[in-house]
């Protein structure tokens, strides 16, 4: 898989992508088990590394901003079908 | 102002399929050559809605920087971040995947430099309406690609912005000779005439995807994408 920006986390980034992977085509695509629980512990692992690199480059500033200027973006994609 | 770009494709490959190959599309330059430029990918969230079933999903790109030269010559070094310096930008990724309904929305839109240019590129892929194409197992996608440039605007401090306080004074000169609404105009172009000639390649990086996921299956891509991490981890 491809990197993780902050390379100390690229083994447990390739660990979760893998079971997401995994999850994604065997199970939500088949339309069984809709929850990914199983990929869940791995993820949690993933952010708690990750979340060190995006405070320190400043991404979670860039993160907040967009979501700012997002709102009606959020709307629109979650918005229900007619 | 804001240009738009707006195109119809469907590809050949049923819709499960296309939303998997959207998540692997930079999953490695072996699996995706058009996808070199992309220097990391990471998820930053993902959810399913307990009632709707439908999946979230956020994650954050590296890209080398796709704005043009062109764009950067026409920008002091206090703003371009100077020559060949930081010309990576930090992509936002937000997808929803509603596989009952048979579609997949998705946007994507540059973290850094929006005070210089913003482009936002969205993309609906659904199951076709026809059965006939249905049956063929074809997947629909319009994608639409918008391009601001607020330059020279007033927008709260943000990184990577021009900033006309920061007393550097080219701003009110370059702006009042040309005009910002011309010189935002000339960047959402020049942005435009590159990004549409890189829609193409996207497009191309996607079917290649398809195909391997067609040859080989899921199972068959991770299982070559492990061995190349293998590769890579012995000649470290």
């Amino acid at each position: 898989m491809s990197a993780s920006l902050a390379p100390e986390c690229n083994e447990v980034k390739e660990r979760y992508d893998t079971c997401f992977l995994k999850w994604y085509s065997e199970k939500y695509l088949r339309g069984a088990e809709k929850d990914n629980k199983e990929c869940a512990g791995l993820f949690n692992e993933y952010q708690k590394c990750l979340s060190v690199a995006l405070k320190d480059r400043g991404i979670d500033k860039l993160l907040d901003e967009a979501r700012e200027d997002n709102k009606e973006n959020d709307v629109r994609l979650t918005a229900p079908r007619k | 102002m804001v240009l738009t770009h707006s195109t119809n494709h469907t590809y050949s490959h049923p819709f499960p399929t296309v939303t998997l190959a959207y998540f692997l599309r930079y999953s490695s330059p072996q699996l995706n050559p058009f996808a070199a430029h992309v220097l990391s990918t990471d998820t930053i969230s993902s959810h399913v809605d307990p009632e709707t079933q439908r999946l979230y999903t956020t994650r954050i790109h590296l890209k080398k920087s796709r704005m043009p030269s062109a764009v950067y010559k026409l920008l002091p070094a206090s703003v371009s971040g100077g020559g060949s310096g930081e010309k990576a930008s930090y992509i936002l990724e937000t997808s929803v995947v509603d596989i009952k309904e048979g579609w997949m929305k998705t946007e994507s839109r540059n973290l850094n430099f929006t005070g210089v240019l913003s482009v936002v590129e969205k993309q609906h892929f659904k199951v076709p309406s026809s059965s006939e194409a249905v049956a063929r197992n074809e997947t629909d996608v319009n994608s639409s690609v918008s391009f601001k440039s607020r330059l020279g605007e007033k927008l709260r401090g943000k990184l990577g912005q021009a900033q006309e306080s920061s007393g550097t004074g080219w701003l009110p000169g370059l702006l009042g000779g040309l005009g910002a609404k011309g010189i935002q105009r000339s960047i959402e172009s020049l942005a435009s005439t590159k990004t549409i000639d890189q829609l193409s390649k996207s497009r191309d990086g996607m079917r290649l995807v398809l195909e391997r996921l067609r040859n080989g299956g899921v199972i068959g891509v991770m299982e070559k994408l492990r061995q190349e991490r293998q590769r890579q981890a012995m000649t470290m």
